[in-house]
């Protein structure tokens, strides 16, 4: 290897108001090597790739390439320097024909398709739109237009995830070679397998900045774990005991054989009332589908959801599911909440629907209304407009809603992302208290060691599927982790 | 490389899928067909006078549906095509007043040139300041509609018979002569249509309108998109305004006819098949559309029907359109 490192990046700082997603973190990449960039959700990969796509800029730090500095302020720039990144989203234009998006770019149709042919796709007309393409054709055409610019540096965006495991060691090849050329490869993944066969090194990321730089195959995929956890994440909220699962409890939701196209497949699960149940998974592994499928976003292909009592859930719309007391606490609130309008008016939205709502709320219900403002000590004097909350209180009032309204089923999207410490174990606190009332809580969340200290029970999603159960007491982050990564128990 | 057994880039037609991209255009032409045999039946005396009348009356509502066409597809609307209309209208019947051919024929790039940078920095403000393009649009339907009144405070103004018969085919406005209307019509929507589908400007204006972000991703430049949609698009709205001067041989500046040619351009993108949310449809079919919206007030009089319920039967024509290619839409995605 060579002095001058192909890409260096050094002290990149970022932050998305006030969300810090980078803090100072490097990156150095030789030329001729594969190198992994790893950590765990929220450790600040995607954000450093984007930066070096000149997708965003960062707020402090430089960029060197060949040992040159460059300002990549667009996506453009960075094309021109030599970085070619394939995003998670193929960067191609749903109502342009493949044809039309090649000369969009000024990309030569020659050098594409022979990059396609290589990766053993067929069957693509140049002439067919975009958008009638399915997703894992479009991640491979997507790489293929990247490749024809010829970049001295290749940003792969978790370029697997679509992919079936046969186009993946097409991929695989195509980065070899791309390697063999004397160019650089740099790949962004959960999937630790791939991490050990195919890279030379990887920078471990954990809260903005990188901990660690290492050659995979020396420390093993559990060293790689370990560095992306850090020291053990310490107890946040006190005397939450190992719950376990209530046995003999009533069943409040029970899925079965749930399945939604490629996303989820073949879900069974049952959610007693008064447990918190646990949903672990590592990102787009179908926990996003599989929520909206019991909050009544979507219907499922196949399958049950059955509720207490016998009765169906059989939700058309969100509308149906909340009647059926299936409520929904998604992670970005402001898209849960009316923003411009006052707090109490946020928290009776749900009442809305009911009879006599047009004149006015009841006397009972105003009284409901006080008591899910003292019960999560909501700072009313914040200001009029809920927006103006914090994040952690706007939370609160998402949650705060649907006890005005009362509910059977909580449903729990990452409620905490982005959320400072004190608030977060506020609600999870909170989400104890309904579960120990007999409210069912089902509850994902992007930080995986939060999990044993609010849940009974814990499911693990890979790949659209429930891979493990585990109880609290087991649920240790590196457990879950491993499961997530769908590594069986034998090999970690 | 081309001569790899594989079936990449294949270039055998497959008529579902044209027809799929094209079908909509082509239906409108096919209405508009149907529209013009049946008032050809209708009336005893149909020939190249009328074909001249229509081809020459609906140039203005043709250039407006192209240019809102081009600024819709780009993620866009302007409201102010009709006003730009009357502007470029006005200051040309000022100008080329009593003049000669070759004096007009400047004035008319002038006024081009001018429509197209007045609308180029609408779309610079409209990126710059973020304020939605409705909105700004909006305002300039106003401000521009005002500066034509300033110009031509009452009608007035004139133009070279030179110059009127480029549009119309005769000196005096009216005739038989359809040929000059007819290429005055077709050689700028095919060229509006070529670049917007082979030069790599015109595919950005397709990408921004139907990903912005993808298109930016790619390296799409944005706001040279929004700023040249708007500055294509005003200068079609400046060809307009000089086909009606051609038409009447005098300007006009009216309110009225401002705004009641933006709504019939938004209606003609509508039911010409371009997505309001950007990035699907064609300066063709939007261009039909015009045609259509123009000749079905001949055909409903022709037919017996009240001025007045014609306006009703336009509208519904729009809504009924929409239906029919909601329910191809609903039926095609559960086939799949």
């Amino acid at each position: 290897m060579t002095d001058t490192p192909l890409l260096d990046a050094t002290g990149i700082s970022k932050s998305f108001g006030t969300v810090v997603a980078l803090r100072g973190a490097s990156l150095q990449v030789e030329p001729g090597e594969i190198h992994a960039l790893l950590g765990a959700n929220g450790a600040g990969k995607s954000t450093l790739v984007k930066i070096l796509s000149g997708v965003h800029r960062p707020d402090a730090g430089e960029i060197k390439v060949h040992g040159k500095k460059f300002d990549i302020r667009t996506p453009r720039i960075a094309a021109d320097t030599g970085l070619g990144t394939v995003f998670q989203d193929p960067a191609l234009i749903p109502d342009l024909t493949v044809r039309e998006n090649l000369r969009l770019t000024d990309i030569s149709e020659d050098e594409v398709t022979t990059w396609l042919e290589h990766m053993k796709v067929r069957e693509v007309d140049l002439d067919v739109l975009i958008r009638e393409l399915p997703l894992p054709t479009l991640r491979l055409l997507d790489l293929a237009r990247v490749l024809a610019r010829r970049p001295s540096l290749l940003m792969l965006d978790e370029i697997t995830a679509a992919l079936t495991a046969d186009q993946a060691e097409q991929v695989f090849d195509v980065m070899k070679e791309w390697k063999d050329r004397g160019n650089s490869v740099l790949i962004i993944t959960h999937r630790l397998g791939e991490v050990m066969r195919m890279s030379d090194r990887a920078t471990v990321l954990r809260d903005g900045r990188e901990v660690e730089v290492c050659v995979p195959r020396d420390v093993g995929e559990s060293g790689l774990v370990r560095a992306m956890l850090g020291e053990a994440a310490k107890a946040m909220v006190e005397g939450a005991t190992g719950m376990e699962r209530l046995a003999g409890a009533p069943i409040a939701l029970e899925a079965s054989g749930l399945s939604s196209s490629d996303a989820v497949s073949d879900v069974s699960f049952q959610l007693g009332a008064g447990e918190v149940l646990g949903v672990a998974a590592l990102e787009d592994q179908g926990q996003d589908r599989l929520f909206e499928l019991l909050s009544g976003s979507r219907r499922p292909d196949a399958g049950r959801i059955v509720l207490a009592g016998g009765e169906e859930l059989d939700a058309r719309s969100p509308y149906d599911a909340v009647r059926r007391g299936v409520v929904l606490v998604p992670s970005d609130r402001l898209q849960a909440l009316l923003p411009k309008r006052p707090i109490r008016e946020n928290l009776t939205t749900p009442l809305y629907n009911r009879v006599g709502s047009w004149f006015g709320l009841a006397r009972d219900e105003k009284a409901r209304v006080d008591s899910a403002i003292r019960r999560l000590s909501i700072d009313t004097r914040a200001g009029k407009q809920a927006g103006r909350l914090s994040g952690g209180n706007q939370q609160k009032v998402v949650v705060g809603r649907w006890l005005a309204s009362g509910f059977r089923v909580l449903l729990c999207f990452d409620p905490t992302r982005g959320i400072d410490v004190g608030t977060k174990q506020q609600i999870y606190e909170l989400l104890r208290e309904l579960a120990d009332d007999g409210a069912a809580v089902l509850l994902y969340t992007s930080e995986l060691a939060e999990i044993p200290l609010v849940c009974d029970r814990v499911l693990v999603m890979y790949d659209g599927e429930l891979v493990e159960e585990l109880p609290a007491s087991e649920a240790t982050e590196q457990a879950l982790l491993t499961a997530a990564h769908g590594i069986s128990e034998e090999v970690a | 490389m081309t001569a790899a057994p594989v079936e990449v880039g294949r270039t055998g037609l497959d008529w579902t899928s044209l027809l799929r991209r094209y079908g909509w255009t082509t239906g409108v032409w096919l209405l508009l067909i149907a529209l013009i045999a049946f008032y050809a039946s209708t009336i005893p005396n149909f020939g190249s006078f009328q074909i001249a009348s229509i081809a020459k009356n609906s140039l203005p509502l043709v250039y407006l549906a192209i240019a809102q066409a081009i600024i819709v597809i780009a993620g866009g609307i302007d409201l102010a095509v009709g006003s730009m209309l009357i502007l470029t209208n006005a200051v040309a019947a000022q100008l080329m007043d009593g003049q000669s051919l070759g004096v007009s024929l400047v004035v008319a790039v002038l006024v081009i040139l001018m429509a197209a940078a007045i609308n180029g920095g609408v779309g610079w403000i409209i990126y710059v300041s973020r304020v939605p393009d409705i909105v700004v649009t909006l305002a300039t339907l106003f401000i521009i509609a005002g500066l034509a009144l300033i110009v031509l405070p009452s009608p007035g103004g004139g133009t070279s018979d030179g110059f009127r018969a480029i549009f119309t085919g005769s000196t005096s406005g009216t005739g038989s002569n359809f040929w000059p209307a007819l290429v005055m019509m077709f050689v700028p929507m095919l060229a509006a249509a070529r670049w917007m589908k082979h030069s790599r400007t015109g595919l950005s204006l397709y990408a921004t309108g139907s990903d912005s972000t993808a298109a930016y991703l790619s390296g799409v430049g944005t706001l040279k998109a929004k700023v040249v949609s708007y500055a294509v698009g005003g200068a079609f709205a400046a060809l307009g305004g000089l086909a009606s001067l051609a038409i009447t041989g005098s300007g006009e500046s009216r309110f009225a006819t401002a705004s009641n040619f933006t709504l019939r351009s938004v209606a003609a993108i509508v039911l010409g098949g371009v997505a309001l949310t950007g990035g699907v449809g064609s300066v063709v079919g939007a261009a039909a559309a015009g045609i259509v919206l123009f000749v079905l007030s001949p055909v409903l009089s022709a037919m017996g029907v009240d001025p007045n319920t014609a306006q009703v039967i336009q509208g519904a024509l729009i809504v009924l359109v929409m239906m029919v290619a909601g329910v191809v839409e609903l039926r095609r995605e559960r086939a799949e």
